[in-house]
């Protein structure tokens, strides 16, 4: 498979502190890609610095050839960044919030329909769709934005802790629609400390500590190679 | 420019809340009401008042006294008591708040030269203004009195005289020079009026930018509140946009509720000036005005409103960073007092000192803070002093390029999520 990402010893220091000690990996078109870790690890901070959130310290960061430093904005065109605790417009209602976002990306109003009708489908709000989103509870809110994110079709999708703070019934939703984007030839890099979901959704993972990566495979290797029952175990035992 | 319109339109779309629209239209209607209160109080002042008349003087002089004091509006109400107890409690009584006692023997003094005080009872029924004045008229009408019987006196001593020229051996003529131009005409009224008239300056000014600057801190401490500054910041669209789209929507939003709030309190100062606005139309005031050059012209106001819309620019500006600043919406409150800082020195400068007469350290204090500026300008233009007009309207604008380019450049760092200004350790999230 192509590799759409890859990062090379990208490191990051918030004053004194060395938040990211030189990690590397790569993403591949299709794939649904996972940071593994405790708080406190470096994923978030990954995370933003491939959607061009933050700047890296050092390291090389290129997505589809092009390099993160030098072109920032094609990073933006095709790339969709979903951070942890987002949130969206309380004033705005929800088709208006889908509205806003999709003329940063449409190049016509039938596109901006399309991506639209595309959102709706995802988030599935219904007529509440027509609503503030001040009314909305989280897990609406989680689906508003998840229909954002994907509605554009972009190259990667950016997830961190997709399903934070959401119920089950929600959560269960969620994955299902990152796993159908993914298998439509999109790829997608998320984070999470919850390791039954990345097993549940992800082809390949990274565990990562302390701003290092520590392994990368499938769950299925990665659990044979610790001979752990499943990827906390395998997380536990890698940190051994 | 697409993409810029989208982020304009939703800035200007999240800043006009249900709340804003409520809160202009009550202050709109609390100016009006107050400033319908104050009208009706002016009326009341200016109408012609009742004034209690104990006369115990039998002599033309105390009857000329009272038939002057219609002169003076005022309604004379003889009492038929006999002393000043009594008068004083039927004045009281009957809700007057003005007596007048004319002592026995008042018209024989005057002739004698033995004057005998007339005695004022003024009864103070409020701490108000409007109630003060009828004290100050009433000692004026005393003044014209005591001149009508001196004039009266002098003229029946000297037949052949001028009483007046007696009295005011020196005659003046009084005028007014602004540059090359002059006009006769006293300084005070002048300086007055015109003051009156440019008050809206200042607090149109001071107005704007306090409200266009807490909406811009305000809306970035939101988007960092409800965690949507992330998702904007990784769209396709320049910083420098997103910056700028802030500003801009600010401005627009700003500038109507700057407009509607000055409807009311144009409602508020008609109410106090209505009828001062037609003794001053009545008068050559604004004859004298036009012919010393002191009538802003169009390109004055152009010039004026340059000078203005630069303010409100730099104000953003510095907005803008100190929102970038804000942890929150709560901590984004605390934040505009620096700039409501700024906007005030100035602002009760203007009204209380001369800017030419301060000491040079002060002087160089307020040359560098920008809204200054504006309030300089509106005088400045009417004196022609063009080039220290011209000279902060570069200012302004180096001012807020600079400002905008530390912005723009915070907004392109990683400085405006990592940026707080707060008392606690600074934490960082991995």
């Amino acid at each position: 498979m192509e590799t759409i990402l890859k990062v090379q010893g990208l490191r990051k220091f918030y004053g004194k502190l060395e938040a990211l000690q030189g990690i590397d990996f790569e993403v591949r078109r299709g794939e649904i890609f996972a940071l593994i870790g405790p708080n406190g690890a470096g994923k978030t901070t990954t995370l933003r610095i491939i959607a061009t959130l933050l700047s890296p310290s050092a390291g090389q960061v290129s997505f589809l050839g092009f390099d993160l430093k030098k072109n920032p904005e094609k990073f933006r065109e095709k790339i969709s960044y979903l951070p942890e605790e987002a949130g969206a417009y309380r004033n705005l209602k929800g088709i208006s919030y889908l509205k806003f976002m999709a003329k940063f990306y449409a190049r016509s109003r039938e596109e901006v329909q399309t991506y639209l009708e595309s959102a709706q489908a995802i988030a599935d709000l219904g007529e509440r769709i027509n609503e503030k989103i001040g009314t909305y509870s989280k897990g609406m809110v989680r689906k508003l934005l998840l229909g954002r994110v994907l509605m554009t079709r972009p190259a990667l999708a950016i997830l961190d802790e997709p399903t934070s703070g959401l119920d089950v019934i929600n959560a269960l939703e969620v994955r299902e629609i990152i796993k159908k984007f993914a298998a439509e030839g999109l790829s997608v890099l998320l984070s999470s400390h919850n390791m039954l979901e990345i097993e549940f959704l992800s082809h390949r993972v990274a565990l990562i500590n302390q701003g290092q990566i520590l392994d990368t495979g499938t769950p299925a290797e990665l659990k044979s190679k610790y001979q752990a029952a499943n990827l906390e175990e395998v997380f536990r035992r890698a940190l051994q | 420019m697409r993409k810029f319109t989208n982020l304009l339109t939703k800035e200007i779309k999240e800043l006009i809340t249900l709340q804003l629209v409520i809160s202009l239209l009550f202050t709109v209607f609390l100016f009006y009401f107050i400033g319908q209160m104050a009208k009706s109080e002016v009326k009341k002042a200016l109408r012609m008042q009742k004034i209690a008349v104990l006369n115990l003087d039998t002599s033309p002089f105390s009857q000329e006294l009272i038939r002057n004091l219609r002169s003076g509006n005022f309604e004379p109400v003889l009492l038929r008591v006999k002393t000043k107890e009594e008068a004083i409690q039927q004045t009281n009584s009957s809700n007057m708040n003005l007596l007048l006692v004319i002592p026995e023997g008042f018209g024989q003094g005057i002739e004698k030269l033995e004057l005998k005080p007339v005695e004022t009872y003024t009864f103070l029924r409020s701490l108000s203004i409007m109630a003060n004045r009828n004290a100050a008229v009433f000692n004026a009408v005393l003044k014209l009195i005591n001149n009508y019987l001196s004039n009266d006196y002098l003229q029946k001593q000297f037949p052949e005289l001028d009483p007046n020229k007696i009295k005011n051996p020196i005659k003046s003529r009084n005028f007014v020079l602004v540059k090359d131009k002059m006009a006769e005409g006293s300084a005070e009224q002048i300086t007055g009026f015109i003051t009156s008239q440019s008050l809206f300056v200042p607090i149109i000014l001071m107005m704007i930018i306090i409200y266009s600057s807490q909406m811009v801190i305000s809306a970035i401490a939101m988007e960092k509140q409800n965690k949507t500054l992330e998702t904007l910041l990784t769209v396709p669209i320049s910083r420098t946009s997103i910056v700028t789209a802030k500003m801009m929507g600010a401005a627009v939003v700003g500038l109507i509720s700057a407009i509607i709030y000055m409807v009311g309190f144009r409602y508020y100062m008609a109410g106090f000036m209505g009828d001062v606005s037609r003794a001053v139309k009545a008068s050559n005031l604004s004859a004298i005005i036009q012919s010393l050059g002191l009538a802003l012209s169009p390109n004055h106001y152009l010039l004026l409103g340059l000078s203005l819309f630069l303010a409100i620019l730099c104000g953003l500006a510095m907005a803008t960073i100190l929102g970038v600043l804000a942890e929150d919406y709560r901590s984004a409150q605390s934040l505009v007092m620096p700039l409501v800082f700024l906007v005030l020195i100035p602002y009760f400068l203007s009204f209380f000192s001369d800017f030419r007469t301060m000491s040079l350290p002060a002087k160089i204090l307020v040359y560098l803070i920008p809204f200054s500026h504006p309030f300089l300008a509106s005088q400045n233009i009417l004196l022609g002093n063009y080039g220290i007009v011209f000279g902060g309207i570069l200012y302004m604008l180096i001012f807020f390029a600079v400002l905008i380019f530390i912005a723009a450049r915070i907004f392109s760092t990683d400085k405006v999520l990592t940026m707080k200004l707060r008392f606690r350790r600074k934490k960082v999230v991995l």
